[in-house]
């Protein structure tokens, strides 16, 4: 037993290395081409550093498209999205959870119906009600689809079940009236799962292109997967990957920096999140 | 029962509804009712010819789906490519990255040293845009300066053409959604290992259980029901990806690698084809449906209740 377990031990930390290693190679790379001079491709010479250390290609990332724009419209996006959400969801939580009327569990089932048929894969038709409404190329157009969550509901309308009852008679003994008892017997004892639910739509919305793409023409709207799409048309022709690491960093670097941070936290949202 | 008060005035009563309103009403205009009008404009063809604009589309049954199934129609031929695609993509990724994913969460699984930093390595991909992972990769597996060559190069291999080969392209964009998603599985794992108690596997030991015994007879029954929803969603999420080929060939060439939802993208703003991207729709929908409910029916059910 004793000896099996040591060797055992020291092949799962050559497992673990090789794998980590492996996964983090994308990444170390696209650092070091993005400082590296676009003149010497790492298949010249020195495969991991160039003759100097040099920011030109953040500077020409930065002339093909204007990134602080993007970072704002990707900002006014995520958040957008995110405050809306935070009101239609509580509010059908608390119903779903706390309430007794006609219809509730129907109702509950249609609303579902967003976790079978996901946005993702109507595309097609979402682009047509988007063009019925008169909303193309707007910002409300980037966030509509988004601003009803049945994975938010669920969630939440979990997590207010297990607050307990006596809470909310007490306050209403108190004389709150509905809002009152959501804002403060509910909303204040469910951060964690606000705070699970934020993370998983702040990081997949920053992360959308697709439907950001089709739906907008403006690039004074458009966030910053579209504006990196643009870059990556423009190497397409003369493969300069060394500005297009810069612009890749540009736009990975908000969400690799807040999973730093917050890394428990991330897991654990992500592990509610099976279904988004 | 504490809450329902008998005779309740008519703004109580309304009350959930204007609740639960908004949230109904947005699943109904972008889930509900463009999914009900997929499935008539797949049995319809746009008017063609003079002022087509105006004129209402004519109804077809079910020939959008014919032509799609017929290897010589113009779409067809790309929609079978991109549907078998898309099938063994999906089907790759659960093969191998689920394991991978289970594997990452039996050695991360346990207090030991630099474990955040272990943790950040596997997981960071899942964070990253998928467009943006592409992009990586798109240098990783760029023909003439790649990193991928560069090293094959170096060892003496005259180099592969990673995007550029029709039976490359769908393994390459293969590496990229496993190197993307075992991460993500493996916090599921992680999550359903820390609800098997730690004193099943001191017993175990005791009675002289190897650790691949233990494995094999403890720990992978106890985590069926994690494995099953790994590879439920792992599925869905399969058949949703399709970004990265925006920075990955763009589903070429003559598209090798090309993904449903990414062709139905291709597709979306030319008129003649709206009844066919809708046909595709449907059948992008038959099969995630499939999956969601199922998941739903082994899941979700005890929750809602």
């Amino acid at each position: 037993m004793k000896p099996t377990g040591g060797s055992l031990r020291r092949l799962a930390t050559i497992v673990k290395a090789v794998i980590a290693i492996a996964f983090l190679i994308p990444l170390i790379f696209t650092l070091l081409v993005s400082v590296r001079p676009e003149a010497e491709p790492v298949t010249n010479g020195n495969i991991f550093f160039g003759s100097e250390l040099t920011f030109e290609n953040y500077e020409r990332a930065f002339v093909i498209a204007p990134w602080s724009l993007h970072y704002l419209n990707s900002i006014i996006f995520v958040a957008g999205v995110l405050l809306v959400q935070l009101v239609t969801v509580t509010c059908a939580a608390y119903a779903f959870a706390r309430m007794r009327f006609f219809g509730r569990n129907p109702l509950l089932m249609i609303i579902l119906l967003q976790l079978m048929i996901p946005s993702g894969v109507l595309l097609v038709q979402n682009f047509r009600m988007i063009n019925i409404l008169g909303l193309f190329d707007t910002r409300i157009a980037l966030m509509i689809p988004y601003w009803g969550s049945a994975f938010g509901v669920l969630l939440l309308r979990q997590t207010f079940r297990e607050v307990p009852i006596e809470l909310e008679e007490a306050a209403r003994i108190d004389g709150a009236n509905l809002f009152q008892v959501i804002r403060h017997v509910y909303v204040t004892n469910a951060i964690p799962a606000y705070l699970a639910f934020a993370l998983v739509s702040v990081s997949s919305h920053w992360n959308e292109f697709l439907w950001p793409f089709i739906i907008t023409r403006s690039q004074e709207i458009r966030p910053l997967t579209v504006g990196l799409n643009k870059l990556i048309k423009t190497t397409d022709q003369g493969a300069f990957y060394g500005q297009l690491m810069a612009g890749t960093l540009i736009v990975i670097a908000p969400l690799v920096m807040l999973f730093l941070l917050f890394q428990r936290q991330f897991v654990e949202s992500f592990a509610r999140s099976g279904i988004r | 029962m504490r809450l329902s008060t008998p005779p309740k005035p008519l703004v109580a009563r309304l009350q959930p509804y204007l609740l639960i309103a908004p949230t109904l009403i947005l699943v109904l205009m972008f889930n509900v009712v463009p999914a009900v009008k997929t499935v008539t404009d797949s049995l319809h063809k746009p008017a063609r010819g003079l002022n087509a604009a105006g004129k209402p589309p004519e109804f077809v049954g079910a020939q959008n789906f014919h032509d799609l199934f017929d290897e010589s129609h113009y779409l067809g031929a790309r929609f079978l490519r991109s549907f078998r695609n898309t099938i063994v993509f999906a089907l790759a990724t659960v093969a191998l990255g689920v394991p991978l994913g289970l594997l990452l969460a039996l050695l991360l699984n346990h207090e030991q040293p630099l474990l955040g930093v272990w943790r950040f390595a596997v997981f960071y991909p899942s964070l990253l845009p998928l467009i943006g992972a592409a992009s990586i990769w798109s240098f990783i597996f760029s023909d003439s300066i790649g990193l991928a060559n560069a090293v094959l190069r170096s060892l003496g291999h005259p180099g592969l053409n990673w995007l550029g080969d029709r039976t490359l392209a769908l393994l390459s964009v293969i590496i990229v959604n496993i190197w993307k998603q075992a991460g993500y599985f493996m916090i599921f794992f992680l999550a359903g290992l820390q609800n098997i108690p730690r004193d099943i596997y001191e017993a175990a030991s005791l009675d002289g259980a190897s650790g691949w015994q233990q494995f094999a007879a403890l720990t992978l029954p106890l985590l069926r029901r994690t494995l099953l929803f790994v590879i439920v969603i792992s599925f869905i999420f399969a058949f949703q990806t399709v970004e990265q080929l925006q920075a990955l060939g763009e589903g070429g060439p003559n598209d090798s690698a090309n993904l449903l939802l990414y062709l139905i993208f291709q597709n979306i703003s030319e008129r003649r084809n709206w009844g066919y991207v809708n046909a595709m729709t449907i059948v992008l929908i038959g099969v995630v449906l499939t999956f969601t409910l199922s998941n739903f029916l082994l899941f979700e059910r005890d929750e809602s209740n």
